[in-house]
């Protein structure tokens, strides 16, 4: 019996390595087509495409890049800035939604969890939403309104009510209660400490939605200093695209529009360091932080 | 316990219910004098542009089509690899997959395009570089609209597939191994334990996430749509779903009223879709269901 | 039973909720309700305050305003020393201050749209015919400027000629200060003359010479496509070249009917006619022949990077201004080579300069205060301070004269014209980059069989046909736009089912109003 699941296991071993293997495999080859293409001469990607390896190497790409280097400097800070008070705002009002919404204690919990994700179904629409942030809240061209529309998704929420559902056996949170906790004391001791993998997963997902944002400061930010990363990629990638469908009809001209090699080059700068913030988050997605507790 | 709702229920009061006022815009001909109580009411008008084409059903069908697609084997596949990966022994490799499994998630879909476009285009595209020194004929890619199916859920599943899988392990990474133990104990293989312990684990995450997929299954992430297949006709009939035909109607004019009903539109399918869904999920297993 | 009793406290329990939370969103809504109006520009500066300052022309100005300009594109680089220097100026002259906003062209129409719609103050705006002016105008967006003007900008308003005026009026109402500089944006092509020379290529200055060209190109240089096409960035040009129509719209003609400059009340039908026919059938043999990309409905190169690059030979459709400009850019990269241009109005026997609508900058009605807004823009444009700061920089810095009376850019931190200032143009004081003299020569020569264009002050009302039309806009894209980049197979079975889909979606319908209107326009604008 020993042997056969030994067997089965190496089998099975093998054939997680293999298809594990092949999927980042797909995953990094077109990554690595941009990187190349970043490192290349534009003309050439322009007469022959781009290849894995830059057919000839050229940093002008860069160079247009970090031609005025306060001005990536500056939206770093400011995307910097956002995602980390966001998220840490956004994540304190999400765990206690989501360890509220999943106690069966709570007698309205089903009614809420609907008039929460009710919102994913329904909206008004852009114009609305924009009157009310511009006009009503005032917010336009203010750091707040970088911040504030992002805290809280429906679908984070849920998540994390998800996990901590199964992270939090019901008896631990009875016996805190015996014991005399109120509730934001069982909120802070207990659930955030155990629920660990699923903090770290939406936590990581909200900085990622702060980082990637780029909506927001294209509808509501004029100051360039206030601009956040993704943003000044997007411009530059649609200042083409407008050349591309208007150019004709507005007879606009735009000289030295922003080439391939460019496009490329602020991708990577714009996108290289967050990628190094999953393998430090990684850490908390450790086993046996969670159950031992009970039986303690 | 009500205190620490609170502000996340004041939260989409502000942001989501009170601007659900201008659902209005579609049944009004806005007009900026009157503004939008001001402007006058013209019904189902604006709704006309929907089915005066006739496309709206072939719409529908293809919006539904591709994400159910999307759904089901980005899941599995999700699914399939996060339990993969929860096997690896090896945690370098382990760390270094996951992290570049997660990438593509960071591409956006301009970019995606772009790459698409260096690989698949007629003249200088990548394949087609290879299929000539190889001796054989060109494809033009951009011209045959049934590959685009493929290609689509191909660039789909290639994005997300890192982003769920993280999700679905975590879950994993949180069941206890006195589980797997005691199945050890027991006899199980491996297979038999990841069918009878793990799956099982995951279903409640698998249908929460399957819910919310639902629910926006009208709206199937138009930026994919868009940039891919961008203003090619020839490729409209198998890959046009409602967010690009609205994006584009709306776009030769600036009129609210449209947008926003279409935008109700797909609203309301979804809203059917998951009521119906949930309602029974429900019966099957309360705590399984969203609300 | 438990479970039946359980599932009624359920309901009655949702029934309670859900009627507190309605009541909830009705007291919020009938606030929402007072003040969700977008407002009328509450009139004047700031009222109240008396025994203040006033401006040159009488305007009341003891109160300081901020106001907000927007104008479409990029900011660039040095925007805030130039802000700092308009408005160390200008709370001198109208105690006012600007904040000048850029859209960048990231989704700059819905933008646009929303800073219109919102009702939020916005000051100033730019205007052109492809930002829909005429549309915005009819419905409501702008204010109309005609009492204003010559109240607190009589220079302004004496500065632009009473026919510019009148042609920017929409029903009626003068909705904008449109630009003076008179340029041709009118088109033509553009190629390789160092090519042309080396193969012995005849000049582009007809379609049988257009495509003996391309396909010269073609022979001689395989790796090239010859026509630099994106999209259908070449079948307006196509079209302007061959025919005489009063006006191009996007991609040709309005909705198929073609209305010839010389006899505009004679609108034909022009697409699924014989001509129609004839010219897809061209656009297939150039396809077929490799003149144009495969791709050319996907590609992501610009026409002009294709040019620039050397990846193509002829553009077709393009202005004078802009051929400079690629030029240059070509010409920074590769020295040898060298664009020739035709301009189409040679050809044709007339050119029609560019409309007053083109550029242009309208107060919208959410203004606050629109007066000062008014008098800032007078500054803008009669002031050669503020004039030169914002179309040129900070002399010394961003630019410099030269003895012959050249601009000459020294930062790439403003740049000419570095604001986007095509509608604060002052013909009086543009300072030109020398290469710019062979534009000049061009409209010299368009001077000679200038035309006035009586298309674009056609205000067209889509309300009653808007439905169709974006029905229409779907179908076009679907099957017209591949027949005109020759991508079909079988064009005449094309063309019939595109006239089919077309005429499904309510092509009859948009052109019998469409005509209607047009006619009407032309009687009331008393062109023949």
């Amino acid at each position: 019996m020993k042997v056969k699941d030994a067997e089965y296991s190496l089998l099975f071993k093998t054939i997680a390595y293999v298809m594990v293997t092949i999927f980042t495999l797909v995953c990094l080859f077109p990554v690595l087509l941009i990187i190349s293409g970043s490192l290349t001469d534009n003309e050439t990607i322009v007469r022959n495409g781009f290849g894995l390896i830059p057919e000839k190497f050229s940093l002008d790409g860069y160079m247009y890049v970090f031609k005025y280097p306060t001005a990536i400097l500056r939206a770093y800070g400011v995307t910097i800035f956002t995602t980390v008070v966001g998220t840490a705002l956004g994540m304190f009002f999400i765990t206690m939604a989501g360890f509220v919404l999943q106690r069966k204690d709570f007698k309205y919990r089903n009614q809420f969890a609907f008039y929460i994700y009710f919102t994913t179904l329904f909206g008004g629409g852009l114009v609305p939403w924009y009157i009310m942030l511009t006009k009503y809240m005032k917010l336009m061209d203010t750091y707040t309104v970088l911040i504030y529309p992002g805290l809280m998704t429906p679908f984070l929420i849920i998540l994390m009510r998800s996990f901590i559902k199964s992270a939090i056996p019901d008896e631990l949170v009875e016996s805190a209660k015996i014991d005399g906790a109120n509730d934001f004391r069982i909120y802070r001791s207990i659930v955030l400490r155990l629920s660990m993998p699923g903090i770290a997963t939406v936590g990581l997902f909200l900085a990622l939605q702060y980082w990637n944002d780029w909506f927001l400061s294209s509808l509501f930010i004029n100051d360039t200093r206030k601009y956040q990363l993704q943003f000044y990629l997007y411009n530059i990638i649609n200042t083409v695209q407008f050349i591309r469908d208007m150019a004709i009809s507005s007879g606009v001209s735009i000289g030295n529009p922003p080439t391939e090699a460019m496009r490329m080059a602020m991708s990577v700068v714009v996108t290289g360091p967050i990628v190094f913030l999953y393998p430090f988050v990684q850490r908390y997605f450790v086993k046996g932080l969670t159950i031992g507790a009970v039986k303690g | 316990m009500f205190l620490m709702l609170l502000p996340t229920l004041l939260f989409f009061l502000i942001n989501s219910y009170v601007p659900m006022v201008g659902i209005y815009f579609a049944f009004t001909r806005y007009n900026f004098a009157d503004g939008l109580f001001g402007s006058p009411f013209v019904g189902f008008e604006n709704f006309r542009f929907l089915w005066q084409s006739g496309k709206l059903m072939q719409l529908t069908l293809n919006t539904i089509g591709y994400n159910l697609a999307f759904i089901v084997l980005g899941h599995t596949l999700a699914i399939v690899c996060a339990i993969l990966l929860s096997e690896i022994g090896a945690r370098f490799f382990k760390k270094l997959a996951q992290s570049i499994m997660f990438l593509p998630y960071f591409v956006s879909f301009v970019l995606i395009n772009v790459i698409a476009y260096n690989l698949l285009n007629y003249d200088t595209g990548f394949i087609n570089s290879l299929l000539v020194r190889w001796g054989m004929e060109k494809l033009d890619f951009y011209g045959i609209p049934w590959i685009w199916v493929f290609l689509i859920i191909f660039f789909y599943l290639w994005k997300y597939l890192g982003y769920y899988a993280v999700i679905y392990l975590a879950v994993i990474t949180g069941i206890s191994d006195e589980y797997f133990e005691a199945a050890k104990i027991d006899g199980a293989n491996i297979f038999q334990r990841i069918w009878y312990i793990t799956v099982p684990m995951l279903r409640p995450t698998f249908i929460i996430l399957l819910l919310f997929s639902l629910g926006s299954i009208m709206k199937g992430q138009f930026e994919l749509f868009y940039q891919l297949v961008g203003n090619n006709g020839l490729l409209f009939n198998a890959t046009d779903i409602l967010d690009t035909y609205v994006y584009r109607s709306i776009k030769v004019t600036f009129d609210i009223g449209m947008a926003t009903a279409a935008g109700l539109y797909q609203s309301l399918f979804g809203f059917v879709l998951i009521m119906t869904v949930n309602y029974i999920i429900r019966k099957v297993n309360e705590d399984y269901a969203l609300f | 039973m438990d479970n039946h009793k359980g599932r009624k406290d359920t309901l009655r329990r949702n029934i309670k909720l859900v009627a507190a939370f309605l009541a909830v969103m009705l007291i919020l809504l009938t606030g929402c309700m007072g003040g969700g109006k977008s407002e009328p520009g509450g009139g004047g500066s700031g009222g109240g305050g008396s025994g203040g300052r006033t401006s040159a022309s009488g305007l009341d100005i003891s109160q300081r305003v901020e106001l907000q300009f927007y104008m479409l594109g990029d900011a660039p680089v040095d925007l805030p020393l130039i802000e700092a220097e308009i408005n160390k100026m200008l709370v001198e002259d109208l105690n006012a201050t600007v904040k000048f906003n850029f859209t960048t062209w990231t989704d700059w129409e819905q933008k646009y749209r929303l800073l219109l719609t919102s009702g939020q103050p916005v000051d100033l705006i730019f205007t052109a015919e492809w930002t829909q002016y005429q549309a915005y105008a009819k419905n409501g967006a702008f204010l109309a400027l005609d009492d204003l003007l010559p109240k607190v900008a009589p220079k302004l308003y004496a500065f632009v000629p009473q026919e510019m005026w009148d042609a920017v009026r929409i029903d009626g109402k003068i909705q904008t200060v449109p630009a003076t500089w008179k340029e041709y944006v009118t088109f033509g092509n553009v190629w390789r003359e160092d090519l042309r020379e080396k193969y012995n290529l005849p000049i582009p200055d007809s379609l049988e010479n257009v495509e003996k060209f391309l396909a010269g190109i073609k022979q001689n240089e395989p790796d090239m496509i010859p026509l630099a096409a994106n999209g259908l960035f070449h079948t307006p040009g196509y079209y302007d070249f061959k025919y005489e129509p009063a006006g191009v719209a996007s991609y040709g003609f309005p909705y198929g009917l073609y209305i010839p400059y010389d006899d505009p009340s004679n609108v034909q039908q022009f697409w699924g006619s014989e001509r129609h026919l004839e010219d897809l059938l061209v656009m297939k043999r150039w396809m077929d022949n490799g003149y144009i990309s495969r791709n050319v409905l996907t590609t992501q190169d610009t026409a002009h990077t294709m040019l620039v690059t050397g990846k193509s030979a002829l553009m077709m459709g393009d202005n004078p201004n802009r051929w400079n400009s690629t030029n240059q850019d070509m010409k920074s990269t590769h020295p040898d080579w060298e664009l020739g241009y035709y301009p189409y109005p040679l050809k044709k026997g007339y050119a029609t300069p560019v409309h007053p609508i083109h550029n242009g900058f309208a107060i919208p009605i959410s203004s606050q205060n629109p007066e000062r807004a008014l008098a800032f823009y007078e500054l803008m444009v009669t002031d050669k301070r503020y004039n030169w700061l914002t179309q040129y920089g900070i002399e010394g810095t961003h630019f410099q004269v030269t003895e012959d009376g050249y601009y000459e850019g020294l930062s790439d931190s403003f740049k000419r014209e570095g604001m986007n200032g095509w509608a604060w143009r002052n013909p009086e004081y543009m300072l030109f980059d020398e290469s710019f003299e062979a534009v000049n020569e061009i409209f010299h020569e368009l001077d000679k069989i200038a035309k006035p264009d009586i298309f674009t002050g056609f205000a067209e009302d889509w309300t009653p046909y808007q439905a169709e039309r974006a029905a229409l806009e779907q179908v076009r894209q679907q099957y017209l736009h591949p027949l005109e980049v020759g991508l079909v197979d079988d064009v005449e079975a094309g063309l019939r089912t595109f006239m089919e889909k077309a005429k499904e979606a309510g092509l009859e319908t948009i052109q019998k109003s469409y005509t209607e209107q047009w006619l009407n326009y032309l009687k009331e604008a008393g062109i023949q």
